[in-house]
């Protein structure tokens, strides 16, 4: 069974290993023990202690925070039930004028602000840009991902969650 | 007349029985255990990898008969081995969109009694473009020939290849201005095309005397027949070996091996849940000459896509939301979304192992009826329907590899795919000929972003993972134009922590015609039709066109003096405005205009991808390579990037480490000063919903997604708080 170290899947996560090792890795058969050592490397990384359960971000992660299921930023910043849609507890920047856009596109053509606009979601402690979405202005904020939790712990893992005091 | 199907059954009715036994059973023809492959699993192996061998080298003898640039150069072409029910067993690489397109047209025929009229008989060719029946659009003309072994079916072998010219209302394939089925072309509707491994005469003299560059087409169809009568036979020699009996046994097994293994590999790479994400189109046609007042001009699509993987390991894809089919090329059919869910697992999910319909059986698509995704109309054009299919399947590979980064695969993340636009052309050709060509570099777009790296430059297309832009030089000997530029577009990859791929412009000089149509298709206006992931941008995907008309480009030759060669950095002022006089064109949309004759200058540029994570985490090391190289500006390194260069000894840029940090701190604070709490821009926001204080293009958006769909009614009223219907005047 392929297997790697968890230095080698730290380096892979950081996009620091080198090429030809990546490549190799991207071609073989996918090492099965991958998704704790993931889970172990991100944990080493972020600056607390609530069990990581599930990363749904580059820096966003569903953990287990005492008796709830959270959505967490890396810096430690919760945005609150991971049922629910953590974009809403963001902080947004909205770029629907020319000028704005510019900043952005400095020398492309720009979508027309009246059909579409750029929204930045960022945490609100620590201004990680966690996730951008380009819409047409009124159209209602993406969901992106509600996760089986459950289901993947138990179905696929083969390692049920304890329950949740709060849901969940 | 079929003589006997090894089954026994006629082989409308084995299909049909395959069908019951797969509902019944929950795998394929009802093969719930692999017998043959449990006996000897190395024989299993082996022979599928011959099957994949004959696949690959039928297709490279096939490719050297083309005379089409896009066959030979940039390989759009592709094929496989059916069984006899029609389910692909092996295929060839190349444009593999059409693997499974094809499978619906043999399942068509059966469907539709051709074993009683016009038969199927040993020797026999049929070919196919009709979207309705079997494939993405006009110029995808496919042939398949049945195999027969000791008088049976046994099975089929089929090729596609992408024609340059398909006979429309404009030259080339991608016929933009095709807003009905009867001015894309000339239709093969699953015709007997040929007997005896013989085209018909007949229909090559219709082809001749249909399209205006029968070469491609005439020659494709040769290369086609050759390349399946080469499997056919490969098959029959084959079957000697192993016998009939372990054949129809073994054809299957690999099918639902596939499908059992794709099953598997979600399991192994993804997590299950509810996966969204959305893209959008802008079509504008307005005033543009040609296109018929069958309906508003100027259309916004909206993409919405809901994925379910559920714990079974099934991908379901849910189209709910999206937009009405209309009086335009760019509708898709069932068949179309196939294969773009085909190509896609293909190169995500199912790139190892048995690839074969298998996978494809693991899915689920939800195709709302009355949409672009299913059109109720069988009369409607599918001629662009790339313009919608690229996007929608890019947000179907941003919604895979949430899946992926979640379960820690993230070597397999991948920004995904975007729209490559097409420019085709004809007239007089620099010879003095009648001629007509789509130039297929288009098949070298910026890939998205990956989860570890930048994407592709100039290197990737959805629809053919084996891309290629062609060289000028081929290019050159089949168009009067000539290049005086292709050139990388610096920041047309979606920024962010890691950058999608570039795209590029190419810049021509009209040559040697009185009478050149140029026609552009699949770009996107005043939208952005892909996205970016985990805090990436979209590329900038709404370029417009730019030409100049009567230059002086000649008289500045012969002075010795600069020429434009691409359109340059400034937005508010091109390339082409500094260096040429002339009569300057600037145009949104498609490219559909009078003439163009020697001595103007056009300019197509393509798109790059999106980009992925923060771009305040972006390497400045790489990004001073990236300047250095035309990828990036400087103005954009420091501007978005926040990356302080500097110069080094020969004037080349060099990331000066500590002023970035402190730029970007200053960044990050001016970043959180400008933000708002979404609460309170969604409480600003509503109050221009409720009022719909919208163009009227987004308004037409809204009220048409809300009668199409009640999910889409129920979300929008939901989350806004309003009454979605009443708010947009739908009844």
């Amino acid at each position: 069974m392929t297997s790697y170290s968890k230095e080698v899947i730290a380096d892979l996560v950081a996009g620091t290993l080198p090429w030809p090792q990546t490549r190799r890795i991207m071609s073989a058969y996918k090492d099965d023990d991958r998704f704790f050592k993931y889970v172990a490397v991100l944990q080493d990384r972020v600056g607390w202690k609530d069990p990581i359960l599930l990363p749904v971000g580059d820096h966003l992660f569903i953990c287990q925070s005492g008796g709830e299921r959270v959505t967490k930023c890396e810096c430690g910043h919760s945005f609150g039930d991971y049922r629910r849609n953590w974009k809403l507890k963001a902080a947004i920047i909205v770029r629907d004028t020319e000028e704005t856009l510019r900043e952005i596109y400095p020398n492309s053509d720009l979508p027309d602000p009246e059909w579409m606009e750029i929204r930045e979601f960022i945490c609100p402690e620590c201004g990680t840009l966690h996730e951008v979405e380009a819409a047409a202005p009124g159209y209602p904020i993406v969901h992106d991902f509600e996760p089986d939790l459950e289901g993947f712990y138990r179905d696929w893992l083969g390692k049920p969650l304890e329950p949740s005091s709060k849901g969940g | 007349m079929l003589d006997k199907p090894a089954s026994a059954l006629r082989i409308r009715e084995r299909l049909i029985e395959s069908e019951r036994l797969m509902e019944e059973t929950g795998c394929y023809d009802g093969i719930t255990e692999l017998e043959l492959r449990n006996q000897d699993p190395l024989k299993f192996e082996t022979l599928h990898t011959k099957l994949r061998a004959y696949c690959v080298s039928a297709r490279e003898m096939a490719r050297r008969i083309s005379a089409s640039p896009g066959v030979r150069e940039v390989g759009e072409m592709v094929v496989a081995i059916y069984t006899p029910e029609g389910d692909a067993i092996a295929l060839s690489n190349g444009i593999m969109v059409h693997v499974h397109t094809m499978s619906r047209f043999i399942k068509w025929m059966i469907r539709n009694g051709y074993e009683e009229n016009p038969q199927i008989r040993d020797g026999d060719i049929f070919a196919n473009n009709d979207a309705f029946i079997g494939t993405v659009q006009v110029p995808d003309v496919m042939d398949v020939v049945p195999i027969f072994h000791s008088g049976k079916l046994v099975g089929w072998a089929g090729a596609v290849c992408h024609e340059l010219e398909a006979g429309g209302i404009t030259p080339g394939g991608d016929v933009a201005l095709a807003q009905e089925r009867f001015t894309e072309g000339l239709f093969v509707c699953a015709e007997k095309v040929g007997e005896n491994d013989e085209l018909r005469r007949d229909y090559v003299i219709r082809c001749e005397r249909n399209l205006r560059m029968p070469i491609y087409w005439v020659l494709d169809e040769k290369a086609k027949v050759a390349s399946c009568i080469d499997m056919r036979e490969s098959v029959k020699a084959l079957i000697d070996e192993i016998g009939l009996d372990y054949w129809m046994q073994v054809s299957k097994e690999f099918i639902e091996e596939g499908r059992r293994a794709q099953l598997a590999r979600t399991r192994q790479l993804t997590v299950p849940g509810i996966y969204r994400g959305h893209t959008f189109y802008g079509h504008v046609t307005a005033g543009k000459p040609g296109y018929q007042p069958l309906g508003d001009p100027d259309w916004l699509y909206n993409m919405p896509i809901e994925m379910e993987i559920t714990t079974d390991g099934k991908i379901i894809m849910d189209f709910e939301g999206t937009q009405p089919w209309g009086y335009h090329s760019m509708n898709c059919t069932p068949a179309g979304m196939d294969g773009g869910m085909f190509v896609t697992l293909t190169q995500h999910m199912n790139f190892e192992g048995l690839v074969n319909d298998g996978a494809w059986m693991a899915t689920e698509l939800k195709l709302p009826h009355g949409t672009w995704t299913n059109p109720d109309n069988e009369m409607v054009a599918t001629a662009t329907s790339w313009a919608l299919l690229l996007p929608a399947y890019g947000v179907f590979q941003r919604l895979l590899s949430r899946s992926f980064i979640a379960r820690g695969f993230v070597e397999e993340a991948f920004v995904g795919q975007v729209n490559s636009p097409m420019i085709e052309m004809g007239g007089q050709s620099q010879y003095g000929t009648l001629f007509g060509m789509a130039h297929f570099e288009c098949a070298a777009a910026g890939s998205g972003a990956l989860a570890i790296k930048d994407g592709l430059d100039t290197a990737y297309v959805g629809w053919n993972p084996e891309s290629d832009m062609g060289n000028i030089e081929i290019w050159e000997q089949n168009m009067p134009m000539l290049y005086i530029g292709r050139s990388i577009v610096p920041n047309s990859g979606g920024a962010g922590k890691y950058r999608g791929g570039c795209s590029f412009l190419s810049t021509w000089l009209v040559s040697k015609t009185d009478h050149l149509r140029l026609v552009t298709s699949e770009h996107s206006s005043r939208v952005f039709d892909n996205g970016g992931l985990c805090g990436g941008y979209p590329a900038p995907t709404c370029q417009k066109h730019r030409a100049v008309r009567d230059t002086n480009i000649f008289e500045l030759a012969e002075k010795g003096a600069p020429l434009a060669h691409h359109t340059g950095t400034n937005p508010y002022r091109s390339e082409l405005e500094v260096r040429l006089e002339g009569q300057h064109v600037t145009m949104e949309g498609p490219y559909i205009t009078a003439p163009h004759k020697t001595g103007d200058v056009f300019t197509h540029s393509y798109n790059g991808g999106g980009g992925y994570g923060d771009v305040l985490e972006r390497d400045p090391l790489k990004t001073a390579w990236d300047v250095e190289n035309g990828f990036l500006t400087r103005e954009a390194a420091e501007g978005i990037f926040g990356i302080v260069l500097d110069e080094d000894g020969e004037g080349f840029p060099v990331a000066n480490i500590e002023a970035t940090k402190r730029h970007r701190a200053e960044m990050r604070a001016k970043r959180l000063a400008r933000a708002k709490p979404v609460s309170e821009w969604m409480a600003k926001e509503r109050e221009r919903v409720k009022a719909a204080d919208f163009a009227p293009e987004v308004k037409k958006m809204y009220a048409s997604a809300i009668k199409l769909s009640a999910r889409f009614t129920r979300d929008f009223s939901t989350f806004w708080d309003v009454d979605a219907q009443s708010t947009f005047g739908v009844e």
